[in-house]
C-alpha cells in the first residue's frame, strides 16, 4: 500500500529496544513515516526553487527541517556522494548502511588546505541586438539552439561548454560565422591533399594517389565546401598557371566522381571556377596550350549537366546563356569564343548546335576573318565550330539525291560563312554538309 | 449497527451450530421469553438487510463508503461523457473538486484502503491540468494528515468555485435530483458543502472554455475585509504619482540651463548641428503631474527631496531622450539583449539585481553573501579609505547573512542594496561604503524576496510564511503587512506610482495590495502552479505574471481581468520578467536557457500597432515552434511538445546558462544575467 514498508519500521523499531511492536502499529507508522518525508521534501522543494535550481541538494533538506522544527541533519553534504557499505545479515540477506567514516582529526589537521575555488567572475556578450542574435561563439549557433530546443540529454554538446568556458578573449575575430566542427584527422587529410595535389612534378605519384584518394574514398562530406573553396580560390588567384588550373579541374572531377558524395547542393560552387577555365579571356601565360584546358572544362561541364542538369531546370539554361553571350561578344578573345563554342556543344548537345551555333556561324566569320587575328588560333576555333556541327550529322538519313557539288557549297558559305564552309567542305562528308544546310531555327 | 452479529453469535453458539437463519430465530424466541421486546423489534428489522448466509444486503449504499463514492462519482462521469458536446467542458471542470472532496472525506472517514483505491482509479484524469495539487494531496495516508496538511485544509475549509452557465447547471442540478438515489444524493451533498456554482449569463459555448481552470475558479481564498473580490473591485488609482511641486520646478530650472548649453555648443560647431529635441520637451512628456486617476502625493510620504534627486530627474529626462523606441511599423525594432554570464558559480548563485543606471551588479549566493561588481570592470571605490588597501577590489562581498540568500534589490538611485535571506532578515547595505547599515527582522520564516520602491525609501518583502511586508529604510519594524494569500509569497514588485504592490505566492494567485491601507485589493486567479515571477508594466496599466505552470499571463490591473496566457517556455520555470519603456513588448528568461521576447497586446482585442512585429527567420517564432527542455525538473507531461503561442516575438538560447534575471533600462535595452552551468 504504501511505499514505505512496514518492516522497516519494525527493524527501527528492534534496533531501539522495541521488541514486539504490533502490525497495525507499525502500519500506520509507516504510512505516516511516508507522510512526513514528503513533506520534507516539499519544504526542500521551495528552497531547491528559490535557490534557482534544478536539483535538490541535502543543504534544501536541512533548510526544510530548520523551518518544519526539526533538528537538521549533520554530517551530509553534496560535496561527497554518499557510500553505502553492505552486511550481511543471512545468507543471501544484504543489508545496507552509510558508511560513516572515521575521521582522523590529527590528520585533518595536518592536511594541506584545499585549493581556493576560482573567483566567481562574469563575462559579457550581446545575446540579441536589435532582435537579432548574432553569431558569436558566446551564443550558440543554430544547430545548436534547434538542439537546446528540440531537448538532448545532458553532456552530448561537450564542445559548446569548452566553448563558452573559453569565455570571450581571444577566439572571437578568427572564427567564421558558422561554426563547423572539423575532426583533426580530416583536417589533417585536407591539408596533405592539398598540398599533394599542387605538387608540380610532372609525374608525381603523390598527386595521382591524392587525386584517386578523392575519387574514391567515402566520408569526406564534411570536406567538400571546403574542397570547393580551395578550388575556386586557386582558380581566381593563379589564372596564368595552367598547372594549377588543370589540376583544380582534375580535383573537380574527383570529386564528381566520388560515388560517395553528395555534391548536387554544391553544384552552384561548382560550376564558376569551370565556366572560368573554360571562356577566361586570358589562361595561362603567352603561348601556353590553354585550349585542352578548355576541352577539359568543357566536358567537365557537360559532365555536371549531364548529372544534374534534370535536377535544376535553371541551371541547363543559365550556363548556356553565359557561354552564348560569350560566343556573340566580337571583343573577346578568340580563345574565349573557342571555349564558348565547344561548351555550347557540350552543354546543349546537338540540339544547341543547331539553334545557336549555326545561325550565327554567318555573321561569326566576320570575327575570323579580322585581319589582326593569329593564324592559328582561328584555325583552333574553326576546328572546334567543325567539331560542334559535326554533331549535327544524321548517320540514319541516306543521301539519295545528291545535289551538284558547287550548288552545295554554295548554299553552305551562305549559312555558315566561308571559313568554316571550306574547312567543312574539305571532309567531303556530303551528310554533314547537307545536314547543316537543312538546318533550321525552327525545325524539330 | 455494528452489535447486531456480536449480540447472536454467541447466544445462538452455545445451542446450535445452525444456519444464521436459525441463530435469529433462537434469539428472537430467547428474547420475546425473557420479555425484551424493544431489542426484539430492533433485531426484526435489523435482520431483514441479511441474505441467507448473513451478510449484509447493500440497499443503500449511501452507509457504507467505500461503494458509495465510488459509485456516485462514476455516475457523474457517465453523465458528462454522454451530454452534449457544448456542455462537457463546463461540466469537466466540475469532476476535479468533486473527486478531491469524495478523496479527502473517504482519508478522513477512516477509509483508507477504498480512499487510495479510488485515487488510484481515477487520478489520471485530472494529473494533465492539476498536477501539482494532486501530488500534494498523493501523500495523504491518515485521516490526521487530512486535518494537518494545509493544501487539504485549503480545500476542506473553503469552496471550490467552479463557473457554469445557467443553463448547464440548471441541467446538472436537474439530473442529480432525479437520480438522487443512485448518488445523486452523494454528489448533491458534496455539491452543496465544498463547491459554489457560479452561473455565468448566456449559454454554453463549445469553444469558449477549455478543461484547464477558468480565470475566478478554484479556490479563491479569503478576502481580507472586502468581500468578493471579483465582483466587487474596489477602486485603484492607477496613474503616476504626481511629483512635488517644487522639485519639478527646480528639474525644469536645470534641464533649461542644459539646453541653453546645448544650443552654444551647437552654435559654435558652426556645422548648424541641432541637439535633438530640447530636454524641457522631452520633460513635459514624462513630468508626472496630477491626473485624475493619479493617487494623491500626501497618501504616500516621501523625504524631502535633495539635489540628488534632481540631479537624477535631470539623468531620467537624459535618458528618456537618448532611449530607443520599440515600435512597430515596417521595420520592427526588438530590443537589444546583452547577456552578463556568471562563471565558476557552481550553482551557488541564487539571484542577481542589475543597477538602473546599468552600472553594478549584485548577486546572492548560497554561501550567505552578496557579492556586488561593477559592469564596466572599474573599481569599487568605498568612501571609507582602509576599505580600499591594499588595491581597489573589482568586487566586493558582502557578508553579515548567515543563510542563503533569495532576493537582492538595488535603490532606484544605486546608493543602497536590499538583500533578503532564509536567515529571516532583510539587510540594508551602503554602496558607498560597501558595509551593512540595518538589518530588518520582523518575518518568522526564509524571506523569499526584496524589492525597493520605484523612489526608494520604501521597501516590500515576501516570506515563507504567507505575508509580504512593507518596510521604510529609517525603521527597523515592519510598517504593513499584507496577509491573505494562502500559501508561501514567492515574489513581490511594486507598482510604478509606488501605492500599490504585487506579490505571486504558491497559493497559485497573485494579489495586488493597497500600501496605505494594507487590503487586498485585486486578486488575479488562473495560474495552476506557484507564481514565480512577477512584473508591473511601466503605464501602470498591465501586470504580467509566470508561474511554474510556465505560462505568461497578462492582466488589466484596473478591471482585474486575465487578458492572455502565453505559452512557449519549456516545462520549467520561469524567474524573471521585465516590461518595455513602452510597455508594449516584455521580456522573460527562464530555468529553459532562454530569453524569449512577447507582444503584450497581441491578441487580447487592445490596439496593437505599435508592438513589432514577429522577426521572421529568427528561431522558431512561428506558431508551430517546438520548445523543450533538457531537463525537465518535476513534470510528468514530458512527451507533450510545448507549442509557443504566436505573440511570442522571438527566442535567443543561451550556451548551458538559465537566465535568472532579465530587466530593461530606461534606454530600454535589456539586461540579462546568466549562470553558466557546465
Amino acid at each position: 500500500m504504501s511505499l514505505w514498508n512496514s518492516d522497516t519500521i519494525k527493524d527501527v523499531a528492534e534496533s531501539v529496544g522495541i521488541s514486539n511492536l504490533h502490525d497495525d502499529v507499525a502500519k500506520n507508522l509507516a504510512m505516516d513515516v511516508e507522510y512526513r518525508i514528503h513533506q520534507v521534501l516539499q519544504e526542500a522543494l521551495k528552497f531547491m526553487r528559490h535557490g534557482k535550481r534544478t536539483v535538490l541538494a541535502t543543504t534544501d533538506i536541512s533548510h526544510a527541517l530548520r523551518v518544519l522544527n526539526v533538528e537538521p541533519l549533520y554530517g551530509y553534504d553534496s560535496l561527497r556522494p554518499l557510500r553505502f557499505g553492505e552486511a550481511s545479515v543471512g545468507p543471501a540477506q544484504p543489508i545496507y548502511y552509510v558508511e560513516d567514516e572515521e575521521v582522523d582529526f590529527e590528520k585533518l589537521i595536518n592536511a594541506p588546505l584545499p585549493k581556493v575555488p576560482r573567483e566567481v567572475t562574469f563575462t559579457a556578450h550581446w545575446l540579441a541586438i536589435e532582435g537579432v542574435q548574432p553569431a558569436i561563439p558566446q551564443n550558440p549557433t543554430p544547430s545548436e539552439a534547434h538542439r537546446l530546443s528540440e531537448g538532448v540529454p545532458k553532456g552530448s554538446n561537450t564542445t559548446t561548454s569548452l566553448a563558452a568556458t573559453t569565455g570571450n578573449s581571444e577566439n572571437v575575430a578568427v572564427k567564421p560565422l558558422v561554426k563547423h566542427i572539423l575532426s583533426k584527422e580530416l583536417q589533417l587529410y585536407y591539408d596533405r591533399v592539398c598540398s599533394a595535389i599542387l605538387d608540380e612534378a610532372p609525374s608525381s605519384s603523390l598527386r595521382s594517389a591524392a587525386l584517386s584518394s578523392l575519387r574514391h574514398d567515402p566520408g569526406l562530406h564534411q570536406l567538400l565546401p571546403y574542397f570547393l573553396q580551395f578550388v575556386s580560390e586557386k582558380v581566381t588567384q593563379k589564372l596564368r598557371d595552367l598547372f594549377v588550373l588543370n589540376t583544380m579541374l582534375e580535383l573537380l572531377h574527383a570529386l564528381l566522381e566520388n560515388e560517395n558524395l553528395f555534391v548536387e547542393p554544391y553544384v552552384a560552387a561548382i560550376v564558376p571556377p569551370i565556366l572560368t577555365c573554360l571562356v577566361g579571356k586570358r589562361l595561362g601565360t603567352e603561348g601556353g596550350n590553354h585550349w585542352d584546358l578548355r576541352d577539359f572544362a568543357a566536358s567537365l561541364i557537360a559532365l555536371v549537366c549531364k548529372r544534374f542538369g534534370g535536377a535544376s531546370h535553371t541551371l541547363l539554361s543559365r550556363l548556356t546563356r553565359a557561354c552564348l553571350k560569350h560566343f556573340l561578344d566580337p571583343a573577346k578573345p578568340l580563345g574565349t569564343h573557342y571555349g564558348a563554342i565547344t561548351g555550347l556543344a557540350a552543354i546543349g548537345g546537338r540540339e544547341s548546335v543547331r539553334v545557336l551555333v549555326v545561325p550565327n556561324l554567318k555573321l561569326y566569320e566576320k570575327v575570323l576573318k579580322k585581319d589582326d587575328q593569329d593564324p592559328e588560333e582561328v584555325r583552333r576555333v574553326v576546328e572546334a565550330i567543325y567539331k560542334a556541327v559535326e554533331t549535327l550529322e544524321d548517320k540514319e538519313v541516306k543521301m539519295e539525291e545528291m545535289e551538284e557539288g558547287e550548288e552545295l557549297r554554295e548554299k553552305l558559305v551562305k549559312k555558315v560563312g566561308e571559313v568554316v564552309a571550306d574547312r567543312v567542305w574539305k571532309t567531303g562528308r556530303m551528310p554533314l554538309v547537307k545536314a547543316i544546310v537543312e538546318s533550321r531555327v525552327g525545325e524539330k | 449497527m455494528a452489535t447486531q452479529p456480536g449480540a447472536g453469535a454467541p447466544a445462538g453458539a452455545a445451542h446450535t451450530a445452525g444456519s444464521p437463519q436459525q441463530l435469529n430465530q433462537i434469539v428472537m424466541e430467547y428474547l420475546s421469553k425473557k420479555g425484551y421486546s424493544k431489542t426484539e423489534a430492533m433485531l426484526r428489522v435489523e435482520s431483514a438487510h441479511t441474505d441467507a448466509d448473513g451478510r449484509p444486503i447493500i440497499a443503500k449504499p449511501e452507509e457504507y463508503a467505500d461503494v458509495m463514492y465510488e459509485r456516485a462519482y462514476s455516475h457523474l462521469r457517465r453523465w458528462i461523457d454522454n451530454s452534449l458536446d457544448i456542455y462537457k467542458p463546463d461540466l469537466k471542470r466540475l469532476e476535479y473538486p468533486i473527486f478531491i472532496h469524495f478523496y479527502l472525506t473517504m482519508i478522513s472517514g477512516g477509509h483508507l484502503t477504498p480512499g487510495k483505491t479510488f485515487w488510484k482509479n481515477h487520478v489520471n484524469e485530472h494529473e494533465a491540468t492539476h498536477g501539482y495539487d494532486l501530488e500534494e494531496l498523493s501523500r495523504i495516508n491518515l485521516p490526521v494528515h487530512v486535518e494537518e496538511n494545509k493544501l487539504a485544509k485549503l480545500y476542506r475549509t473553503n469552496k471550490y468555485r467552479v463557473k457554469l452557465p445557467v443553463t448547464t447547471k440548471n441541467l446538472l442540478l436537474h439530473f442529480l435530483e432525479e437520480t438522487a438515489d443512485d448518488g445523486g444524493q452523494t454528489l448533491l451533498s458534496c455539491l452543496n458543502q465544498h463547491i459554489e456554482l457560479i452561473s455565468l449569463p448566456g449559454r454554453a459555448s463549445l469553444f469558449v472554455r477549455g478543461a484547464e481552470l477558468q480565470e475566478g475558479e478554484g479556490i479563491v481564498g479569503h478576502t481580507s475585509g472586502r468581500g468578493d473580490l471579483s465582483e466587487n473591485l474596489p477602486n485603484v488609482k492607477l496613474g503616476m504619482l504626481p511629483m512635488d511641486k517644487e522639485l519639478m520646478k527646480e528639474v525644469e530650472e536645470e534641464l533649461r540651463e542644459e539646453d541653453t548649453k546645448m544650443k552654444d555648443i551647437s552654435r559654435s560647431d558652426e556645422l548648424g548641428v541641432t541637439a535633438g529635441k530640447s530636454l524641457i520637451d522631452e520633460f513635459s512628456k514624462i513630468k508626472r503631474e496630477e491626473g485624475e486617476d493619479s493617487p494623491a502625493r500626501e497618501a504616500i510620504p516621501l523625504p524631502p527631496y535633495t539635489i540628488a534627486d534632481v540631479e537624477d530627474e535631470v539623468r531620467q529626462v537624459k535618458e528618456y531622450r537618448e532611449k530607443v523606441q520599440i515600435k512597430g511599423g515596417p521595420s520592427p525594432a526588438l530590443p537589444s539583449v546583452c547577456m552578463y554570464t556568471f562563471h565558476n558559480t557552481n550553482d551557488g548563485l541564487h539571484c542577481l539585481d542589475f543597477s538602473q543606471d546599468a552600472e553594478l551588479v549584485a548577486g546572492g549566493f548560497a554561501e550567505s553573501y552578496v557579492r556586488v561588481w561593477s559592469l564596466k570592470g572599474t573599481p569599487l571605490e568605498s568612501i571609507i579609505p582602509s576599505e580600499n588597501l591594499p588595491v581597489v577590489p573589482k568586487s566586493r562581498r558582502l557578508i553579515g547573512h548567515s543563510g542563503p540568500i533569495y532576493g537582492v534589490s538595488f535603490s532606484p538611485d544605486r546608493k543602497y542594496l536590499l538583500s533578503s535571506s532564509e536567515d529571516k532578515s532583510t539587510r540594508l547595505w551602503s554602496m558607498d561604503t560597501y558595509t551593512a547599515l540595518v538589518v530588518y527582522k520582523g518575518h518568522d520564516a526564509p524571506v523569499w524576496d526584496v524589492s525597493f520602491g520605484p523612489f526608494g525609501h520604501y521597501f516590500a518583502t515576501a516570506s515563507y510564511e504567507h505575508t509580504a511586508r512593507l518596510w521604510s529604510c529609517d525603521h527597523i519594524y515592519p510598517l504593513r503587512i499584507f496577509a491573505g494569500h494562502l500559501s508561501d509569497v514567492d515574489t513581490v514588485t511594486w507598482h510604478p506610482n509606488s501605492t500599490y504592490l504585487f506579490t505571486g505566492s504558491a497559493d497559485k494567485t497573485a494579489r495586488m495590495w493597497d500600501v496605505n491601507t494594507g487590503n487586498s485589493v485585486r486578486l488575479f486567479s488562473g495560474h495552476s502552479a506557484p507564481v514565480t515571477a512577477i512584473a508591473a508594466s511601466p503605464d501602470g496599466k498591465y501586470l504580467a505574471t509566470a508561474g511554474e505552470d510556465s505560462l505568461i499571463s497578462i492582466w488589466d490591473i484596473a478591471g482585474g481581468k486575465r487578458l492572455k496566457a502565453m505559452r512557449g517556455h519549456g516545462k520549467t520555470s520561469i524567474y524573471s520578467l521585465s516590461f518595455s519603456r513602452e510597455s508594449n513588448v516584455l521580456v522573460s528568461g527562464g530555468a529553459d536557457m532562454t530569453v524569449r521576447c512577447w507582444d503584450v497586446l497581441h491578441g487580447t482585442g487592445l490596439p496593437t500597432q505599435d508592438a513589432p512585429e514577429p522577426m521572421p527567420g529568427m528561431g522558431p517564432v512561428d506558431g508551430t515552434a517546438k520548445v523543450d527542455l533538457p531537463q525537465g525538473g518535476n513534470n510528468k507531461r514530458r512527451g507533450k511538445d510545448v507549442v509557443a503561442t504566436p505573440d511570442q516575438l522571438a527566442v535567443w538560447y543561451t550556451k548551458k546558462a538559465p537566465v535568472y534575471k532579465v530587466q530593461f533600462t530606461r534606454k530600454n535595452m535589456v539586461m540579462a544575467g546568466s549562470a553558466f552551468l557546465p
